[in-house]
């Protein structure tokens, strides 16, 4: 190998290293005169009827037959929207959170906070979590299994909503009582929306998470409600998005103190 | 010369090695982000059928026929931190003596030959473990216990039998996984590279007592290996749609350099096609077509007598390396049944049996009647 070839790998190797460092990141500043935004989701038709499942392995743990429904909604509100806000790039804290979701077991989605999101996903009763969450590349994801029963946690990526071309990550088994953390990598996510978990012993354990870079998102409520506070003023994307419904946009302008409403509107297709 | 092959060998082996750890955090299969002409165009076949396509989902679901008929090695990939263990017992008994394809007698034979077989038995027990290391490797390693019977007879129709046992030769491999995709009405496809090496460990200087003296060398087919590290190359397809299953696998062994004994094997070549049927959530069947060809023997044992007496006649086929090569196809037909889980292991008990359907013996050479296959294999 001649010195030039031995230089060319070297710069090469620089710029993947280099490159992979810089991708674009959060930073959590002070956020003195932040706005927010009020809102709900509204779901204009019949929601699809609930998929019944009647459960082939763990019946002792699982129960002998499960439900999943993908579009919950109430007096044409929907429940369980992923909002988020995009283009963020310094502000509050990543904010502690829980979600339980409706879905039978009592898993969850708890969201450490801090500096990052610092999502854990704690299994039980053959329950990952709630049927939606949000989930950030290049972090670690800790799967705890608090179930006496192996799982096998099976994750994709897909670069649009609903998850038309899903693209394994991770397959790997989640033993009874044991945890591990996966991380989900900036080349893996790349361009990449929505995270889908799935177990491929249980096939009624099925959540979507959607990727987002900042802590400006919410879930919305059971009335279909959400809020997001402390958000520097300035003009952003805002998203709302479901795996079933698909995903709507519209620019929101954000003024010191102030506090905008917003409406977003699903109609069944 | 001998010495740069034991050196390239050696660099072979550390080298597969260090690949294989070099990746310990591989994510995916090989071919995963290159297929997007591909991926497109599933994406909007399964859309139109409004379907998902999923990309790289090389898991099979816990099912019968999640494996391969039993006879058939290294045909899938496991989840990262899964481990299998197998055991496998085969019986195979072969019979007669064949030139090309005519059958010969004893007779025929002892016209050219002082000695003829007239059946041989071999038996393997095979231990081997697979582990998945990463979503991109799954690694394999194998070491079988080997049992070998001849039967002979002499011009003077004396029959006598030859035995050899012990440990053949270590298998060790990496299975690179390469792509997969489904959808619901196209079913599963997957695709995975087969690297592996063959590590000499079988004798190949067996004895035994023969009219000849005793602690007499015993011939080639009854070497429990082949003495030299033999590169392990192939690709794997399987696919899976509703209760029906199929597969395809070409491997090869390649032999690299000679042996201590001065001679090397040759090379073979193995394309194995299959199907199965799903009957219940615990019971498969399947039918499967297993092509072999395999080449005469370089050079030659000096050791090994071949011939006898003043006027050198040829002592047996089995000791001349230019009558060791031939192709077969074999029909089998297998059984696999899956247990219901206990303490969280997945239990699969396997068999197969079947006998070729044409054989071409560059001979005269034993001819195959038929083999059997039985196997366990435990998931955790």
């Amino acid at each position: 190998m001649n010195n030039n070839n031995a230089l060319w790998i070297l710069l090469a190797s620089l710029s993947l290293v280099m490159g992979h460092g810089a991708t674009h990141a959060y930073e959590v500043g002070n956020v003195q005169t932040g706005g927010s935004i009020h809102g709900r989701v509204s779901f204009l038709g019949s929601p699809p009827e609930p998929l019944h499942f009647k459960v082939e392995k763990n019946t002792e743990v699982c129960g002998q037959e499960r439900s999943l429904m993908k579009v919950e909604s109430r007096d044409g509100f929907l429940t369980g929207a992923v909002i988020v806000l995009e283009g963020v790039d310094t502000g509050k804290p990543f904010p502690p959170k829980t979600f339980t979701g409706n879905l039978p077991g009592t898993g969850e989605f708890r969201y450490l906070g801090g500096e990052s999101l610092g999502l854990q996903v704690k299994t039980k009763d053959c329950n990952f979590g709630p049927f939606t969450g949000v989930i950030a590349a290049n972090e670690a994801v800790q799967f705890q299994n608090q179930d006496s029963i192996k799982h096998v946690l099976h994750s994709f990526v897909s670069k649009d909503t609903r998850g038309r071309i899903l693209r394994t990550v991770h397959n790997q088994d989640l033993q009874p009582h044991d945890a591990i953390v996966r991380e989900f990598p900036a080349d893996k996510m790349e361009d990449g929306v929505v995270v889908r978990i799935i177990c491929n012993r249980h096939d009624f354990m099925q959540n979507w998470l959607y990727v987002v870079d900042n802590p400006y998102f919410a879930i919305s409520d059971q009335e279909g409600g959400f809020t997001i506070d402390q958000i520097p003023p300035g003009t952003y994307t805002l998203l709302v998005r479901h795996p079933v419904l698909g995903e709507q946009r519209q620019e929101v302008t954000i003024e010191a103190r102030g506090d905008l409403q917003v409406g977003f509107a699903f109609v069944d297709e | 010369m001998t010495r740069s092959i034991r050196h390239l060998c050696f660099g072979l082996i550390v080298g597969s090695f260090g690949i294989v750890y070099a990746l310990p955090s591989a994510e995916g299969a090989l071919l995963d982000g290159l297929m997007g002409g591909v991926e497109e165009s599933l994406g909007k076949k399964a859309e139109e059928k409004g379907e998902r396509l999923v990309i790289g989902n090389f898991y099979q679901a816990e099912r019968p026929d999640s494996h391969a008929p039993i006879g058939v090695m290294q045909d899938h990939t496991h989840n990262k931190g899964e481990f299998m263990f197998t055991y496998r017992y085969m019986y195979m008994y072969m019979d007669k003596m064949r030139n090309g394809t005519d059958n010969l007698s004893s007779n025929d034979v002892l016209k050219d030959f002082a000695v003829t077989p007239k059946n041989m038995t071999t038996q393997m027990h095979m231990f081997s473990a697979m582990y998945g290391l990463n979503d991109t490797v799954t690694l394999m390693a194998m070491l079988p216990y080997v049992m070998k019977e001849m039967e002979h007879q002499n011009r003077a129709g004396v029959n006598f039998t030859t035995n050899s046992s012990g440990f053949g030769d270590t298998k060790l491999a990496a299975l690179w996984r390469l792509y997969a995709f489904e959808t619901p009405s196209i079913g599963s496809h997957r695709f995975h590279l087969n690297t592996g090496l063959s590590l000499p460990t079988g004798d190949i200087t067996p004895t035994d007592n023969t009219p000849l003296g005793n602690n007499s060398l015993l011939p080639y087919p009854m070497r429990l290996g082949s003495g030299t590290v033999d590169l392990l190359p192939g690709l794997t397809y399987t696919g899976v749609r509703n209760d029906v299953s199929w597969g395809f696998q070409a491997l090869g062994t390649i032999r690299i350099g000679y042996n201590q004994q001065g001679y090397k094997e040759g090379n073979q070549y193995k394309v194995n096609s299959w199907g199965a049927y799903r009957w219940a959530d615990w019971i498969s069947t399947s039918a499967r077509l297993n092509w072999q060809q395999w080449y005469n023997i370089k050079r030659e044992d000096g050791q090994l007598q071949t011939t006898v007496g003043p006027a050198q006649i040829p002592l047996v086929p089995t000791a001349d390396p230019d009558r060791q090569g031939g192709q077969r196809l074999d029909l089998m037909g297998g059984v696999n049944i899956l247990f219901p889980e206990f303490m969280g292991l997945e239990n699969h008990l396997n068999v197969e049996a079947g006998a070729p359907i044409y054989q071409y013996l560059d001979g005269p050479q034993l001819k195959q009647a038929w083999s059997f296959w039985v196997g366990w294999q435990m998931v955790m």
